[in-house]
């Protein structure tokens, strides 16, 4: 919608600057012709002015001539006596004298009737004497008392001059005749045939008598009234010719009007004729010469003028089309220009909008990196930290600014762990990072131990070059903690599992005993009763019922043995290895809340034991938890329980060593008797059943001494042998 | 109701599904002179006892069929006057106390000793005598009430409270001050009280 009107205005634009620009070329033209042609004009006027000079000087010459030769005594003779042939030849004499003195054309002195008296060429061929000029304008004059002048051709030569004519006056002042000088132009018209350009005289009439073109000569400027016509005729000016045609000219212009034409004049006017052929145009300039009542014409070639108007065309053409070109590339360069800034514009907006969204695009990443649980921290080539997120500071509870530029030892390194730190340091320096991650135990700056799983890659800069290292470190205490507290529970829950049955069973055994206990109780003192009553036979009945009950109790302490026993049916080959491994896992928990260890060491290729692996664990178990127990009060870098199997004397021997107190003398021989316990929670059953078990297996658990303090528990085992 | 008025409280009952533990208390008590009915189980006990005679009921806790417990709210449901004691095993004591709170008289934790357990009986035998005594009383002071119309029961209500005959005779719309002063005077005559603070004390006590 837009473009089409937009490009209908520039064709509109572009149409009005080239008619401007015609407009302004065209008048640049007429301007640079006019000029030319008034410049022309100035010249022709001026080399006219020379021509006028020479016309006016031919004329002036011999202007007094005629009167002053009418002075002349022998002259007036020569008209007071016309008969007389002395002063005839006299005269004629005179005059032929001045005639050559002068170096006028002819000199001939004309009576009052208009015969020629005396003349300079009254010896030739020619001569004037005797013929009348009586018809000529400018004996006319003369006999009225005037000087005359006349340009014509002569009746008597035919050939054409300037008449200058003086009457002669007697004493009286009348006039007896006159004397007449004819002055040729031909040496002017000589001239002319010099000049470049034509040159030519006319007439009052517009009559041309003199041209530098001969094909002009006696032709008309103007149509020649009849009248004057007739007159010339008469007085024969131009000899006997009856009439003028028309110069073969044409006047394109008028002449221009003298106020425009500044100093030199009139500027002159356009002539348009045939020269040689050849159709041309001409500058003319009039010059008249009112003293001889002529006008001298002056042709300039035009070609000058019209070349000026062309050159000044060519230049204006020329002027345009670099202006032209020059607004072309005016415009392309302000097209290049408004498309640079454009370009500039557009880049800067892209480079803001690139800015923002590179902006946003790090506020997007910090707040990333803030909300971040996961601490990060990089490190270049050298192993100096680079950079750490806020996670990272609020795990190792160091400041950004603290951690930055630090080399290995790390502040937030473990002080158990120096080593291990170390190790996972130089690895990576390596190159070899666990890209699996690693767990690594930090310390946080305020005492605190921070268990972390630490992942690191290899950072890669844009151009491929490796600069260092990137760490994402996931605390994974409260994990492991958990860890630690389901792996204790499961072991507790194990521990309770494999315990329930004894457990229960013991629970329904203290159950079931408590009833004849209770029955016993009661008998007796019935028993009691009646006996005081004196009642013998109750008194018996109650006694049986007694002793019935007290058999009960025993028959159910040997249930336990029985259900024991039961226990043990199923056999299997026990790798000693593996028990002691299962009964160790079971403690584990117990053992790192006592800050116990425990030392294994099981003799290699030893047999397996053939055994319910349950029991066999359970009183390893109990024998291991007595083991810590007892080591209570033992510092905690002594609580260290050792457990060796070894063979001896074709069985298996598995000893469980405490560094406790040991047992005291007195209470040894109760160890295994059941309900003792030196506990307070104890149900008194644990070594008793585990000596039952043992010997289910055909086994024996004993007990002796540490040398240097503690106690050592034996269990004997059959192996399987095959 | 089957008992007379003046008969003791001494009625025992022992409940143990272990045949030595109840023959072994049934001679202890005999052998102190108490007649002693035993049962294996708890429905046994309560198909086969007197529940509304006064006396005292050992059971065991732990029992075959319903626990002891439930055997307890069983006699509480039909308002027993039987007093219970409750003996226990093994890991048992907690419940005990428990069966203590909701009512029991007291537990014996198995085994004891005689004269704590012969104590506790005794113990157990005087209040059910006690018990015994307030039921009779309260049977007696029904019967007088009993004998009331039931608009001498109203009008012996309102006095209790000590409101004035207008009072009552308003209350009670429409009668007359004179015919509740009649009431009034025939109820103490029937239930051989004095005076209003007499009454209120009689309704009390028997829960009328």
């Amino acid at each position: 919608m837009r473009a089409p009107a937009s490009g209908l205005r520039r064709v509109a634009l572009w149409a009005a600057a080239l008619g401007l620009a015609l407009l302004l070329i065209g008048l640049a033209a007429a301007w640079a012709e006019r000029r030319e042609a008034r410049l022309q004009a100035d010249s022709v006027r001026r080399s006219m002015e020379v021509h006028a000079l020479a016309l006016r000087d031919a004329a002036g010459k011999y202007r007094h001539l005629p009167f002053t030769a009418g002075l002349h005594p022998d002259l007036r003779a020569a008209l007071e006596r016309p008969r007389d042939a002395a002063a005839q030849a006299r005269a004629n004499r005179y005059i032929a004298e001045v005639n050559r003195e002068a170096g006028s054309d002819a000199l001939y002195l004309i009576g009052a009737d208009g015969v020629t008296r005396a003349a300079s060429n009254w010896d030739t061929p020619q001569s004037f004497v005797g013929h009348s000029y009586a018809n000529r304008p400018y004996f006319v004059d003369a006999l009225a008392g005037r000087s005359g002048m006349f340009y014509g051709v002569g009746q008597t030569t035919g050939a054409p001059g300037l008449f200058l004519s003086a009457p002669v006056r007697s004493d009286s002042g009348a006039v007896r005749g006159v004397v007449t000088v004819k002055v040729s132009l031909h040496p002017q018209q000589a001239a002319w045939a010099y000049a470049r350009d034509p040159i030519l005289l006319s007439d009052a009439r517009g009559l041309v008598f003199l041209s530098s073109v001969p094909g002009w000569l006696y032709h008309a400027l103007r149509a020649v009234p009849p009248a004057e016509m007739d007159r010339m005729r008469s007085e024969q000016q131009y000899g006997p010719r009856p009439g003028f045609p028309a110069l073969p000219w044409r006047v394109d212009r008028e002449p221009g009007k003298p106020g425009e034409s500044g100093e030199g004049g009139e500027a002159g006017y356009l002539v348009r004729t045939e020269l040689g052929g050849k159709s041309r145009r001409f500058l003319a300039v009039d010059e008249p010469l009112p003293e001889l009542g002529w006008t001298l014409t002056m042709l300039s070639d035009h070609a000058e003028v019209a070349r000026a108007g062309e050159r000044a065309w060519l230049l204006g053409t020329l002027a345009a089309a670099v202006l032209l070109l020059g607004g072309l590339y005016w415009q392309l360069r302000e097209r290049r220009f408004a498309e640079q800034r454009n370009a500039r514009r557009e880049l800067e907006l892209r480079v803001r909008e690139r800015t923002q969204a590179l902006d946003e695009a790090h506020a997007f990443r910090k707040a990333m990196e803030d909300s971040l649980l996961v601490g990060m921290r990089a490190r270049d080539a050298e192993g100096r930290i680079t950079y750490v997120n806020p996670a990272f500071c609020t795990m190792t509870g160091y400041a950004a600014e603290e951690l930055l530029g630090r080399l290995p030892p790390y502040p937030y390194w473990h002080p158990d762990d120096v080593a291990q730190h170390w190790q996972h340091y130089e690895a990576m320096m390596r190159g070899e990072p666990a890209l699996s991650g690693f767990e690594s135990r930090l310390m946080h700056r305020g005492g605190r131990e921070v268990i972390t799983m630490v992942y690191t890659a290899p950072l890669v800069r844009a151009d491929g070059t490796h600069a260092g290292w990137m760490s994402s470190v996931v605390d994974i205490t409260e994990q492991k903690r958990a860890e630690q507290r389901q792996r204790q529970n499961d072991e507790q829950l194990q521990h309770a599992q494999r315990l329930a049955s004894l457990g229960e069973m013991a629970s329904t055994l203290a159950h079931e005993l408590n009833q004849p206990l209770m029955a016993l109780s009661n008998y007796a003192s019935a028993a009691k009763a009646f006996a005081q009553q004196g009642r013998a036979d109750l008194l018996a009945d109650t006694l049986d019922e007694t002793m019935a009950q007290a058999q009960r109790s025993a028959e159910i302490v040997r249930r336990i043995r029985g259900f024991v026993r039961q226990q043990t049916a199923g056999t299997e080959a026990c790798a000693v290895d593996a028990l002691v491994a299962n009964a160790l896992a079971l403690v584990r928990g117990d053992m790192r809340q006592r800050g116990a260890r425990a030392q294994v060491r099981i003799a290699p290729g030893l047999a397996p034991v053939r055994g319910d692996r349950v029991l066999l664990e359970q009183v390893l178990l109990n024998l291991i938890a007595n083991a810590l127990q007892a080591m209570e009060a033992t510092p905690p870098q002594d609580r260290t329980v050792d457990i060796d199997a070894q063979a001896c004397g074709g069985r298996l021997c598995i000893r469980v060593t405490d560094r406790g107190p040991g047992i005291p003398a007195a209470l040894a021989e109760q160890v295994f008797a059941p309900f003792f316990t030196t506990k307070p929670a104890g149900l008194g059953l644990g070594l008793n059943i585990c000596r039952t078990i043992a010997e289910a297996h055909r086994g024996r658990l004993s007990f002796a001494d540490r040398p240097g303090g503690g106690t050592v528990f034996t269990l004997e085992l059959e192996t399987d042998a095959p | 109701m089957t008992a007379t008025p003046s008969a003791p409280a001494n009625h025992l009952c022992v409940v143990d599904d272990d045949e030595a533990v109840r023959r072994s208390l049934g001679l202890l008590l005999l052998s102190r002179g108490h007649a002693v009915q035993t049962f294996a189980s708890g429905e046994d006990f309560l198909a086969g006892a007197d529940l509304q005679r006064p006396g005292c009921a050992i059971l065991d806790l732990r029992l075959g069929g319903m626990s002891g417990l439930e055997v307890f709210h069983a006699l509480q449901a039909q308002d027993s006057p039987l007093v219970v004691v409750f003996l226990s095993g093994h890991g048992e004591i907690p419940m005990a106390v428990a069966a203590v709170q909701s009512g029991a008289f007291d537990w014996l934790e198995k085994p004891c000793h005689d004269e704590r357990l012969l104590d506790t009986v005794g113990r157990a035998l005087q209040r059910a005598g006690e018990i015994a005594a307030r039921r009779q009383a309260r049977q007696a002071a029904q019967a007088l009430w009993d004998k009331l119309t039931p608009r001498e029961m109203q009008v012996a209500r309102l006095v209790a409270e000590g409101k004035p005959n207008k009072q009552i005779a308003q209350e009670l719309a429409p009668l007359e001050q004179r015919t509740v002063e009649t009431h009034r005077a025939h109820a103490f005559a029937k239930l051989g009280l004095a005076n209003s603070h007499q009454l209120d004390r009689f309704l009390r006590e028997h829960g009328l």
